[in-house]
């Protein structure tokens, strides 16, 4: 098409302009600097002078650290794995209700998903709570008759924090669930139906396949959000031995805020970044392997 | 229009040796293509033959790698579309779906920054002259596939443009519709006299509507000319076939002699007849065109049937009869009147009438 | 198989028995799992239950022994004490002004960005599509530090406007999502437009972006609450209570009530009030809103 280019590039220029500055500012720079302040020893504030690697290998070696590292792996574990096993399930039961009820069905299992984590928290320490809580008619059952305090014991910290996340996001996985299971047109079932396939034969050789595609984005969506984890583990941990179950994020909050070791934190948080941009290209390359969307 | 006194009048719309290219691919070379003013014309061919490509080069859509395009004998060759003062019908209409019908009308006036009170006027007039005046506050959606054409007509009527374009407009139609819009179209033309140029791969909608038809083959005009120069005097195969339907019927034949401008063609089974023909000089061997209507069907005893053959299929349109006939030469299609009684698997005899058949030589061009 | 033969035929034969057989036990399967699904809806609907109606008890109802699904006495003490002896206007205000300004400016700036990339042509659009797709597989809160840091030194810690910033960033997505709908935008509108004359910013407000509108909707239903519901950086960047957004507010001052469950409790309800309305309201939007971004990231 004919048209003038410099108020084409003119145009270009203001409707990019707002985002290209936003971006420059936000986020180019502050990566820029982050790389560059991990290699110094500077505090949160301030200058410092450059270490080079040295961030790097006191990471290595500090305990505190490969707590924290191994503590998000256990963490995503506990949390992802349920998290898309269970919302299939839920997705599968949902998704042959109709109209009204899966509307209601559908908000039920949705609605923790908009809440804010701090809700979140208040709600589920609530039903732990050690001397009220209403979950403790269950754990008397397994603690002789005992309650228990579920957040300040730290074998069971992770956990629990890991069932209210899998509670608080379930909605959203299952809302992906549904979507790739209603791409799966009902003609197919039809026809195996007419050539005698039996409920389970359905399940297996026809949903079970052509649902693994978002199985597998599902799974690695959750793997990626849940290493960023911070939120609920610090409000839940608040008060009892963090360092026990820090969590990455934490660590670099630690470093940054209340140790006030600048150039250690963003080393911390340049191993984070490095890590999830690993997955997340793995993930990109994976999903596009598979022929999927 | 017609010239005066032997002057020709100036294109009004002019391709000056235009070539379209995509890359390593040329779709279009050195075409040059002349449209008069306030004629209809018609740009006809198949799929793929470059038809949609040269209007949208006349409307500025798509650049001209390489000649000129000359509107009213300006070179609007570098102008942007919306300068040209030309206007385009869509083959989907484009019509904005989240529009009325009367802002979609106005959209250009509206752009143009042009009062509301103008706008509503404007969109008023075009809409009674289209029929349209009941719908001015529907949207897109909920009118019919003729009621939206109208509006993308109207869209365009609103700029009274010095030439109006259109892409295919009538492919998106009903059978009964199409007929129906044709019509409208053609009184459209007569009461505003505005040129037109009509891109269409359907010959009956050329053929109707167009004073003039450029037929084009893989982006190499075949023939321009009136319909009835083409159906009768087709300057080469690829027109006699694109032409009429149902189609022409095409058969080798070997040519005895050529005396001046007669030809006699042998054809397969013996007989001799003679062909008028324009040039043909060395022509040893041609394919003989004969369309349906000039076969008769004879008793296949009749010394004066050229062929004979059985009738495969018979197709009864009331007010025609379409035989296909199999015979030595291959399936002849024969066109008879309407109460011609013939059987499936009856034999009959096919009489050519020789004054309307035409040879073509091994380049498909007419002898 | 005979099948058609012997629908609607006699009832008795063996065949068509084992068939009804077969259809029974269908059902039972199907209304199992309906009944499951229901009763798991109705378990996860609870925690919330709960503690919305624990909000509404009397404190000395809340620490008896013993489970009561209904309160004996229902009350709003709870939330007037909040209401009254919180700051949660302020916090609410504050929320509203910093999770709107995200939305609004994230949302002008990405349908500008999204159109510019998708219709026009100038020097550098694939370099910036490139850095938008990269942008996306970065986790953001990693950059918190220097987050922080730059935000002192614009002098914007503790304001309303820090916290707005660096959230700008957090959802490239948007940028791809408007992209992708613009390209779906037939060319032929965009021809006709051309035709009448319009200019690329016409063409943007008057023709691409109401042709999509629901889009923008659910990408602002969604910012929107997004940004609602931000904990990390709002806590990190605000230290003073006045400031806070809600999200923060609620875990940062429940110390001043002592323990009061019902408080606690109350609070948080309040807190999520406006985001669950919102959600409730426009479904069909958030839902939609969620898949798209999900989409991408595939």
């Amino acid at each position: 098409m004919l048209r003038s280019k410099r108020s084409e590039y003119t145009t270009a220029a203001i409707l990019m302009a707002p985002f290209v500055v936003i971006y420059g500012v936000l986020f180019v720079y502050p990566t820029v600097k982050m790389v560059q302040l991990s290699l110094t020893n500077a505090p949160l504030i301030g200058a410092g002078t450059w270490v080079g690697l040295d961030n790097y290998y006191r990471l290595a070696s500090d305990r505190l650290f490969s707590v924290a590292v191994w503590n998000t792996v256990y963490f995503v574990i506990l949390s992802v794995v349920p998290s898309t096993l269970v919302a299939m399930l839920v997705a599968l039961g949902v998704n042959r209700l109709k109209g009204w009820t899966q509307s209601v069905v559908l908000a039920a299992f949705f609605l923790p998903y908009i809440l804010p984590v701090s809700v979140v928290f208040r709600i589920w320490s609530w039903m732990f709570d050690k001397d009220f809580g209403i979950a403790q008619n269950a754990v008397q059952l397994f603690n002789n008759g005992q309650h228990l305090s579920i957040f300040r014991t730290i074998p069971l910290f992770m956990p629990a924090v890991a069932f209210v996340t899998v509670w608080w996001l379930l909605g959203f996985n299952v809302l992906l669930f549904i979507a790739g299971l209603r791409n799966i047109s009902t003609e197919i079932y039809e026809a195996a139906g007419l050539d005698g396939a039996s409920r389970w034969a359905q399940f297996t050789r026809i949903t079970w396949p052509l649902v693994w595609p978002v199985t597998v984005l599902v799974f690695t969506i959750n793997l990626i959000l849940q290493l960023k984890i911070f939120d609920q583990v610090y409000l839940f941990a608040n008060g009892g031995r963090v360092g026990a179950t820090m969590v990455m994020v934490q660590y670099i909050y630690l470093a940054a805020f209340q140790v006030n070791k600048g150039g250690l934190a963003a080393a911390a948080a340049v191993v984070l970044f490095v890590l999830i941009v690993v997955l997340s290209v793995l993930q990109f390359q994976l999903l596009k392997a598979r022929g999927a969307r | 229009m017609a010239a005066k006194n032997g002057e020709a009048a100036a294109p009004h719309v002019e391709l000056r040796r235009v070539t379209k290219r995509y890359g390593p691919v040329t779709a279009i070379s050195d075409l040059s293509l002349a449209v008069d003013k306030g004629s209809f014309t018609a740009l006809l061919g198949p799929s793929g033959c470059g038809k949609s490509t040269l209007l949208r080069m006349i409307a500025g859509l798509e650049p001209i790698t390489a000649g000129q395009c000359f509107i009213d004998n300006l070179d609007v060759t570098d102008v942007p579309p919306a300068q040209r003062r030309i206007a385009m019908v869509f083959q989907s209409y484009a019509l904005y779906p989240h529009m009325t019908v009367r802002q979609n009308i106005a959209f250009s006036l509206s752009v143009a920054g042009q009062p509301r009170k103008v706008q509503n006027e404007r969109a008023q007039e075009v809409a009674r002259i289209l029929q349209l005046e009941p719908y001015l506050d529907r949207r897109p959606a909920e009118l019919s596939g003729g009621q939206r054409q109208r509006v993308a007509i109207g869209r365009a009527l609103v700029r009274k443009p010095e030439v109006f374009l259109f892409d295919e407009p009538l492919s998106n139609l009903d059978a009964k519709l199409r007929v129906q819009m044709r019509l409208e179209l053609a009184k459209l033309h007569a009461d505003l006299g505005t040129t037109m140029i009509y891109v269409t791969h359907d010959q009956t909608e050329a053929m109707t509507l167009a004073d003039k038809i450029v037929v084009l083959d893989k982006g190499v005009i075949s023939q321009v000319g009136s319909p009835l120069e083409l159906y009768n005097a087709p300057a080469n195969k690829f027109v006699a076939a694109f032409i009429g339907s149902p189609s022409m019927n095409f058969f080798p034949v070997d040519i005895a002699a050529i005396n001046g401008r007669t030809a006699s063609v042998v054809l397969p089974g013996g007989r001799t007849v003679e062909i008028d023909i324009a040039t043909g000089a060395g022509a040893r061997s041609a394919e003989l065109g004969v369309r349906p209507e000039h076969l008769t069907v004879v008793d296949p005893k009749d010394p004066a049937a050229t062929f004979a053959g059985a009738v495969a299929i018979i197709e009864h349109l009331g007010n025609s009869t379409i035989l296909y006939v199999e015979t030595a030469v291959g399936q002849l299609i024969v066109e008879g009147e309407g109460d011609l009684d013939a059987k499936s698997g009856q034999t009959v005899g096919l009489r050519l009438n020789q004054s309307h058949a035409r040879l073509f030589g091994a380049t498909g061009a007419t002898l | 198989m005979s099948a058609s033969v012997e629908r609607g035929a006699d009832l008795t034969t063996p065949l068509a028995s084992r068939r009804l057989a077969r259809l029974r036990r269908f059902d039972l399967v199907g209304l199992a799992v309906t009944l499951i699904t229901l009763a798991a809806a109705v378990l996860w609907a609870f925690p919330l239950y709960w503690g919305l109606v624990t909000t509404f008890k009397p404190e000395y109802e809340i620490v008896r022994p013993g489970v009561q699904l209904w309160p004996e006495h229902f009350t709003l003490e709870n939330y007037l004490h909040v209401l009254l002896q919180t700051k949660i206007g302020l916090w609410y205000v504050n929320s509203l002004i910093t999770s709107g300004a995200v939305t609004i400016i994230v949302v002008m700036m990405s349908a500008g960005a999204g159109y510019a990339i998708s219709q026009l042509d100038f020097p550098g659009r694939r370099f910036f599509w490139w850095m938008i797709l990269a942008s996306f597989m970065v986790p953001v809160s990693a950059l918190i530090v220097n987050h922080f840091i730059l935000m002192s030194q614009f002098r914007l810690i503790n304001t309303l406007a820090g916290v707005v910033g660096p959230q700008l960033v957090y959802g490239p997505v948007t940028v791809i999502i408007y992209k992708q709908f613009f390209d779906s935008v037939p060319k032929d509108f965009r021809e006709a437009a051309v035709m009448d004359g319009s200019s690329e910013l016409q063409l943007l407000f008057r023709i691409y972006l109401p042709m999509n509108w629901g889009v923008t909707t659910a990408l602002a239903i969604i910012t929107f609450i997004g940004a609602w519901n931000q904990f990390l950086w709002p806590f990190l960047a605000i230290s003073s209570e006045d400031k806070m957004n809600i999200t923060v507010g609620i875990t940062q001052v429940h110390d001043a009530f002592g323990v009061s469950y019902g408080r606690d409790l109350a609070v948080a309800m309040l807190a999520a009030m406006p985001v669950a309305v919102i959600y409730l309201i426009f479904q069909r939007r958030v839902t939609q809103a969620i898949m798209l971004s999900a989409g991408i990231k595939g």
